[in-house]
């Protein structure tokens, strides 16, 4: 291990557990050719209508048995936002023709302190990916525990598109996205609109980032401003 | 070559969901094409409209009964979208009148945003005005007298103003079909406020029930609503409050699975949630999805309101309407109100003053 990469490793882990915070978008990192295990941390910052300015910290683990069968957790601290999170999910990868299909199950927790709120999010979803696109279509169930009652959502649709300017495999790439999801969220009909990108400076650390605009309401409902978020982070990666 | 080729293929997807949205959406005259990236109209700017007409309107809108009134009912509508024929909302206004309600909330989509749906809208206010104001209004000789001017005051609510300024007590919430198009300049131009409140009181010192009205028609309240509720802006701390009844237009829960979720995000559904328990709610009213729903949740009970328009329900139904009732004791009563008139013709509705097409 070179010293640049004991350095970030030691950057990583001390940003982990220290008082930044970060945000580390998981859903979509396509496949680029091979499977390695990963791990990442990515800081947020924005604004939000409830909270106010935001900052965010989130850690992520992916982990290979194969070239089919993967997991992964992470867990999100969200401090401005009294926010906090984890999940785990499971994938299965595999191959038609000349798609990498990529069906995951999901669960996540939220605990919304500022309203005294835990929310429980189920998915499942398939990912339907070529070089400079992908599509992601599912379901989700979503249920919230406040004030001593419970409310479960009925099955809510889970729906992404993105496109890059460069096919997966290259060093660097720009993308524009939208979804209703992210990290440690699903929505209903609220889409996130984004431009990302990523930059792999070496084999096994790849720089990237995000821009969203998560306006509130859609579709008949003029969109009007909710949520405005820049990230950035770092993936290592090995074998 | 190959790179190429999938260059064009990626950004022709691209292109094609623009294109496609955009022709989706442009094809409808309910839904604003750009609308779907960032709507022509700001909830901020509606809410800050709103505090500064409100304290133009000339009727006041407190209510206090007379003290031997025992009880007071409302009647609550919702998504009339009306069009060329405003019937059903004049046989909800007449519903309420024959039965003796108070006034009238109505939870927004009122109209299908063109100026003549709107026009038809205040015509058939205005035409109701005549016969409520035959049954309800008197003149105050004494206000008269010291105004210079001919004072109406309404006998059960202590309400006064001129005629002209005298206001059918119909109180809607903006809906997003109110504000594409910029249709907000349509219904502000009727109804001056999507964020206002006004309280019923039992008699000169009994119990006082609050109506709190707010701008939900972007599906977000929206930064400086959140703000001035925040700073109390409603009159919680002002005065001692029985009931709390909430009007909105964006339904929080959904009534099932092929009905359309609610799209407030996550963190301001918590919040609202929260504050609706904070100010002691007794009944949140919303609207939006055009399908019933009543549920209990964090001490508040929950309605989400059927549409009352022609096109969902041409031949009518038992209950498009809900009325409660407030007894004096506090506690209340819900009963579900039929609406059944028919669309009429053309000939009839051009008769009447009503406009039936758009330019």
């Amino acid at each position: 291990m070179t010293t640049l990469q004991r350095l970030v490793i030691g950057l990583l882990a001390a940003l982990a557990v220290g008082s930044a915070s970060a945000q580390y978008y998981s859903g979509d990192h396509a496949y680029d050719g091979e499977n390695r295990n990963e791990v990442s941390l990515s800081l947020t910052t924005g604004k939000n209508i409830i909270t106010g300015p935001c900052i965010g910290n989130t850690v992520h683990y992916k982990h290979y048995f194969n070239n089919h069968w993967s997991i992964d957790g992470g867990a999100n601290l969200q401090y401005t936002k009294e926010l906090y999170g984890f999940k785990a999910k499971g994938e299965y990868h595999f191959q038609v023709k000349a798609f990498h299909m990529f069906a995951s199950a999901e669960y996540m927790f939220n605990h919304y302190h500022r309203f005294n709120t835990n929310e429980n999010v189920g998915n499942l979803s398939m990912r339907f990916e070529r070089g400079y696109w992908d599509i992601t279509l599912g379901g989700s169930l979503i249920g919230y525990n406040m004030m001593g009652d419970h409310y479960t959502e009925p099955l809510t649709l889970t729906f992404g598109a993105h496109a890059t300017l460069r096919p997966r495999t290259h060093h660097w790439n720009v993308g524009l996205l939208f979804r209703n999801y992210d990290d440690f969220y699903y929505e209903n009909w609220n889409i996130n609109w984004g431009l990302d990108f990523y930059y792999r400076f070496s084999p096994r650390f790849k720089l990237f980032g995000e821009f969203d605009i998560r306006p509130a309401g859609s579709m008949s409902q003029l969109a009007s401003k909710y949520e405005t978020i820049g990230k950035v982070g770092l993936i290592y990666r090995w074998k | 070559m190959e790179i190429t080729m999938k260059k064009i293929i990626s950004y022709s997807l691209m292109a094609t969901m623009l294109l496609a949205a955009s022709a989706t959406f442009s094809s409808c005259e309910k839904v604003s094409p750009q609308g779907v990236l960032m709507g022509n109209t700001s909830v901020d700017d509606r809410v800050k409209q709103s505090l500064v007409n409100y304290s133009y309107i000339d009727v006041a809108l407190d209510k206090i009964l007379p003290n031997d009134m025992g009880e007071y009912s409302f009647l609550v509508g919702s998504d009339s979208h009306i069009t060329i024929d405003p019937g059903r909302l004049t046989e909800m206004l007449e519903t309420g009148m024959e039965h003796g309600d108070l006034f009238y909330c109505h939870l927004g989509d009122l109209a299908d945003t063109k100026a003549e749906y709107y026009f038809n809208t205040s015509l058939a206010l205005d035409l109701f005005k005549v016969d409520w104001a035959e049954k309800y209004l008197t003149v105050d000789e004494e206000l008269s007298e010291i105004s210079g001017k001919t004072i109406y005051i309404d006998k059960r609510t202590g309400c006064f103003g001129n005629l002209r300024d005298y206001r059918v007590p119909f109180y809607p919430v903006v809906g997003n079909h109110d504000i594409t198009h910029n249709g907000w300049a349509l219904f502000n131009d009727l109804f001056k406020t999507s964020f206002y409140e006004f309280t019923v009181q039992m008699g000169e010192n009994g119990p006082i029930d609050r109506f709190i009205f707010i701008d939900s028609a972007n599906g977000t309240l929206g930064e400086f609503q959140i703000d001035e509720i925040e700073n109390g802006v409603f009159q919680r701390d002002k005065k001692e409050i029985r009931n709390t009844f909430v009007f909105t237009h964006t339904n929080i829960f959904r009534p099932s699975y092929n009905e359309f979720a609610s799209t407030y995000c996550r963190e301001e559904l918590y919040y609202l949630l929260d504050k609706l328990a904070d100010w002691k709610t007794t009944i949140m009213f919303c609207g939006h999805v055009h399908a019933w729903d009543d549920r209990m949740f964090g001490g508040v009970r929950h309605i989400t309101m059927p549409s009352m328009n022609f096109v969902d329900h041409p031949s009518g139904g038992d209950d498009l309407l809900v009325r409660i009732t407030v007894k004096k004791d506090g506690t209340y009563t819900m009963d579900r109100v039929g609406l059944y008139s028919k669309q009429r013709s053309k000939e009839e509705l051009e008769s009447d003053g009503y406009k039936t097409s758009t330019k």
